[in-house]
């Protein structure tokens, strides 16, 4: 944490929420009227932002810093560019086949035989949404709203490893690009819901006779309150792990959430089973089979029960009313969000400061007033302290997850991509194939633990020395070998390639190429010692060492030098 | 045999505490120069080889589905519990000389019995200490007599992978013993950035499969063309500066070490079966998961690697080696068999790879002369209910049966305690009604597992205390005799 609030990050942060006020008023997120912040403070005069303090915003707040992007956060300030980007309209995944996939009812037929060799790839992965993912990382102006999506899809996890069909996940990541600033309740019962989930941790079809415990289990621990009590600060209460729930409440769960089957709509060769249920199907919301559900008194977590003869509805809702009433949740989800924008060990003081946007569900003038609202939530986190201003504390910062390093060096370089060679190449040897986390459990822990240091670090969780050198060959193939061009295999293919040409420019002073790519990647010089370095490995470069490219080969050098560097792999 | 690396708790702190320009890393405060070079200072052992090889098995394996009792009574006990889930008495690969058979699955693993070289370990978990049912039933909620968070995925595979009843320990038992022993190499892993393989200031060594390129592109030893020499000389310079923030130092000291490792490592990581620097001892013990020149399963392609990297010893250096590999998808809560076919579905496909990978490695150790020299060991993050639920599945369970492969191994019979198949009954953790699921209490604790594999590896008693902190809660018993 910034050991001590300057007076101009206090001005500053002061005048985010003076200038959030007025934004958010016109765009009709949030009341009308002026800031409300319960910890009232006197309105000052805006200052400008830094260009250090835009790319900051950038790499938290969007798949990184263009050019542009920092001029406009710039001009309009973190807290107005932040509302006016929670108003723009959702870039919805649309790629992929329909729920056909699961209505094919021909005896010995093979529902492939006529779809070409695309079939599976294109009616049961996920690889059609990954180019969607992509498109929209690098180009799309919804930025921030994909951002948090991409984290909330890290949090409530389904993958395409052991449930498949394209059509479900479309509509399940479509959920979540939808509640990104809506509120979490909505979010966990979208999810709860969800045949794809139901399918994943097996609550489609659970029989009150046998319940199967998975999903109840993963709710509580992953998607909403965690093992251990906290306290609002997200610290252990009491410093050490008193745990959250046993396994009495887990089966008290399980038994309330029995009771769904998947939509009507799909359909077997050999009809629906079990007797009562409906087929696999991923094209709706659950539907509640009476017959299966568990009517029995639950006693839930939050002092709320669910009444004897309950039907599977209200007990769905009464166990999300003790989810959103549990202490814990808060900081839970308000701690993890600032993982996955801004920082992996976040102070205490600032996960409590975004545990209280998420319980009062406002932050200044933005929110509903009701726990759980994810744009106030977003917003704590974005223009707290901690996650403006020009510095950086030693323990702050994050390492940029692959997904995060593919997008920003494009967009960073005015490239463009399908994605079709972020997933099966670059996202496996990478091992963040976007859509195919190993399990329910994400790529990678919140807490992995950094040798050491005394720090958590996420993405350390799959960082390795095959990994680091590999981020430097993602950058041989982009600027070396010229990215891939577009395959004939992928709808709208455009390849993945970066265009160089609004450096090369400034390629014939090696210092002024170094500084500008490093102002637009970093947000100011690099350090005087490797810049040297980097400045020398450009300046090799010249019109007698290849009289042709020497422009472009300087660009190519700069960037993967600056993109390569320490400062830019671990965001800060 | 004492290490210059820290081994008590005391020394720990100091290192993590010392006001190195407010560096919190050490090796950032070091400045230039990579942490192998720093290990590589230590004394090595005589020059016995030994290795140790974990495969984790992700999701927590049914071990009461892997090795079955096959005496009558007992054989009923388990079928009229097991039911649709029960694997057929007649399919059980027999154990000579125990009343045990392996599911059919693990067929590949009989030469190994035949050998005397495999050895199940019975009833195995994480524990505090030893407990028995009336204590488990009367402890208080977040009792220190209980490791925390049982039931749960990723706490409990944290509590195998770092031998500790805390959920929150950073280091793993590999990684601590690599750096108590003072391996010359930390623990190499081919399945990822695990925990067990933590040490307090390394990171596991993290390699790909057989045929990846491990190293920087155009930065390699042999790459001398001038604006390549001049990348590399700024990309050095990048990682010799101190960082503002501790991620990122302990960021640089991960790359200095990866391409250390790039230079010493690559040829032999790139080898695959039927290459010109392929070992043909290897390919032959692997050709029954080859085909058309490539391993065909993950668990083969991971063992495949560890045999090269055992039988390269001169490249990868060191007398004392622990390796990690893993196989994932265990979580079989439902769809564990085919209804009305139990030799099928996803934990017969799980036990066949892991089988066929364990008997190909097994038999390129022996080719090799090597058998005596590695023991490899299975871990996993729980057994799974006796009682079926109602998705052709099991649910998340304690005490699990594992399973030990080497030449070293005492094999040719069990160990540990097969738990009493009675739900309900003494060695279950249920007792009401509706909690009958026959949830083992281990009889025998993770440190007792591990003290075993790592006594043989050349721990001392004293280094064993220092790994394993929790071990003499379990008093004399720290070597349960199968090596």
């Amino acid at each position: 944490m910034n050991p001590a609030e300057t007076t101009a990050n206090a001005a500053r942060r002061v005048a985010v929420l003076a200038v959030t006020a007025a934004t958010l008023a016109a765009c009709g997120g949030g009341s009308s009227g002026g800031a409300s912040d319960a910890t009232t403070m006197p309105l000052a005069t805006a200052t400008p932002v830094s260009v250090r303090d835009a790319v900051r915003l950038a790499d938290q707040a969007s798949f990184g810093p263009t050019e542009a992007l920092i001029a406009a956060i710039r001009a309009q300030g973190p807290a107005a560019w932040i509302g006016a980007q929670m108003g723009l309209s959702v870039s919805r995944y649309s790629s992929g086949r329909g729920g056909e996939v699961h209505q094919y009812a021909v005896k010995d037929g093979d529902f492939c035989a006529d779809k070409g060799s695309n079939c599976w790839r294109d009616w049961s992965s996920t690889e059609p949404l990954v180019w969607d993912f992509y498109r929209n990382a690098v180009s799309q102006p919804d930025q921030l709203r994909q951002r948090v999506a991409f984290a909330l899809q890290q949090i409530v996890v389904v993958n395409n490893l052991e449930v498949s069909g394209t059509y479900g996940f479309r509509l399940y990541y479509n959920n979540l690009l939808d509640n990104a600033f809506g509120n979490y309740r909505q979010v966990l019962k979208k999810v709860a819901l969800s045949p794809v989930m139901g399918d994943f941790l097996n609550n489609a079809n659970n029989d009150k006779a046998a319940p199967n415990e998975n999903f109840a289990r993963e709710l509580l621990q992953l998607f909403s309150i965690g093992t251990c009590e906290l306290d609002s600060d997200g610290r252990l209460k009491g410093g050490a792990c008193s745990a959250t729930y046993g396994n009495d409440t887990v089966r008290a769960y399980a038994y309330a959430l029995t009771g769904w089957t998947y939509p009507a709509g799909g359909a077997t060769a050999w009809g629906c089973w079990p007797a009562g249920m409906n087929c696999r199907y991923y094209g709706g919301d659950m539907v509640p089979v009476a017959a299966y559900h568990d009517s029995a008194e639950r006693k839930l977590l939050a002092g709320v029960t669910v009444a004897a003869g309950s039907a599977a509805p209200a007990a769905l809702e009464a166990v999300l009313d003790s989810l959103m009433a549990h202490p814990n949740i808060a900081p839970f989800i308000g701690k993890q969000l600032i993982q996955h924008l801004v920082s992996s060990n976040p102070s205490p003081a600032y996960v409590a400061r975004v545990a209280a946007a998420f319980g009062s569900g406002r932050f200044g003038s933005i929110g509903s007033g009701q726990k759980g609202d994810l744009a106030a939530t977003v917003a704590a986190v974005l223009l707290d302290a901690e996650a403006r201003g020009d510095t950086v504390a030693r323990s702050g910062g994050k390492l940029r997850e692959p997904a995060q390093m593919f997008a920003g060096v494009l967009r960073a370089l005015n490239g463009r991509t399908d994605g079709d060679a972020l997933s099966w190449w670059w996202g496996d040897s990478l091992r963040e194939h976007v859509f195919r986390p190993p399990s329910v459990f994400n790529f990678y822990p919140p807490d992995y633990p950094v040798p050491g240091t005394s720090l958590v670090g996420p993405a350390f969780g799959i960082h390795g020395a095959n990994a680091a050198l590999e981020r430097l060959n993602y950058l041989t193939y982009l600027l070396d070998r010229g990215g891939s061009s577009a395959s004939a295999d992928v709808p709208g293919a455009v390849g993945t390639v970066v265009d160089l040409s609004a450096f090369t420019a400034d390629a014939a002073d090696a210092a002024a190429l170094v500084d500008r790519l490093s102002v637009l990647a970093l947000g100011q010089a690099l350090p005087a010692a490797p810049r040297d370095q980097v400045i020398q490995a450009v300046a090799w470069w010249t019109d007698k060492t290849d009289p042709t490219y020497w422009q472009t080969q300087r660009v190519k050098a700069a960037a993967y030098l600056v993109f390569g560097a320490p400062n830019y792999q671990v965001q800060r | 045999m004492d290490a210059p690396l820290p081994a008590s708790p005391a020394r720990r702190r100091w290192l993590l505490n010392t006001g190195l320009g407010g560096a919190a890393t050490l090796a950032g405060a070091l400045g230039a120069g990579s942490l192998a070079n720093l290990l590589n200072a230590r004394p090595a052992f005589a020059a016995d080889y030994k290795a140790l090889v974990c495969v984790f098995l992700y999701g927590g394996n049914d071990g009461m589905n892997m090795i079955v009792p096959s005496d009558t009574s007992r054989y009923d006990a388990y079928a009229g519990v097991r039911r649709g889930l029960a694997i057929p008495q007649a399919s059980l690969v027999p154990l000579a000389g125990i009343p045990y058979g392996l599911h059919p699955a693990l067929g590949g693993l009989a030469g190994a019995w035949a050998d005397g070289a495999l050895a199940p370990v019975f009833n195995v978990g994480p524990l505090a200490q030893p407990l028995t049912k009336a204590q488990y039933r009367t402890a208080a909620p977040n009792s220190a007599l209980l490791p925390g968070n049982l039931f749960s995925h990723s706490d409990q595979q944290i509590l195998w992978e770092t031998g500790s009843p805390d959920p929150l320990t950073r280091t793993g038992w590999g990684g601590r013993a690599a750096e108590t022993l003072a391996t010359l190499n930390p623990v190499i892993s081919v399945a990822g950035t695990a925990r067990y393989g933590s040490g307090l200031l390394q990171a596991p060594l993290v390699l790909p499969g057989p045929g990846a390129t491990f190293g920087a592109y155009g930065l390699q030893p042999g790459d001398t063309w001038a604006p390549q020499l001049a990348r590399k000389a700024a990309i050095d310079a990048l990682y010799a500066q101190a960082q503002d923030a501790d991620l990122a130092d302990a960021y640089t000291g991960a790359q200095r070490n990866a391409f250390a490792m790039s230079a010493r490592l690559a040829a032999l990581v790139k080898t695959q079966p039927g290459d010109s620097g392929a070992l043909p001892a290897i390919d032959a013990a692997f050709a029954p998961i080859t085909a058309a020149g490539k391993i065909t399963t993950g668990l083969g392609r991971q063992l495949y690697q560890l045999a090269k990297l055992i039988a390269g010893n001169a490249t990868v250096q060191g007398s004392r080696q622990i390796f990690f590999a893993s196989m994932g998808g265990f979580d079989t809560h439902g769809n564990q068999i085919v209804t009305g076919s139990p030799l099928e579905g996803d934990h017969a496909r799980l036990l066949k790879e892991l089988g066929d990978a364990l008997g190909a490695f097994h038999a390129a150790m022996k080719a090799l002369g090597l058998g005596g020299a590695v023991t490899a060991f299975t871990q996993s993050d729980f057994g799974r209910t006796f009682a079926p639920n109602n998705s052709a599945g099991t649910d998340h369970a304690w005490g699990n049966q594992h399973l030990v492969l080497g030449g070293a191994v005492k094999g040719g019979t069990s160990y540990g305690r097969y738990p009493e198949l009675v739900l309900g009954g003494g060695d279950d953790v249920g007792q009401d009604s509706w909690e009958l699921q026959g949830r083992w209490i281990p009889s025998t604790s993770v440190d007792q597992y591990a003290a075993t594999l790592l006594g043989w590896f050349g721990a001392s008693d004293s280094q064993l205390d220092t790994v394993l902190p929790n071990l003499r809660n379990f008093g004399a018993a720290r070597r349960l005799g199968f090596l």
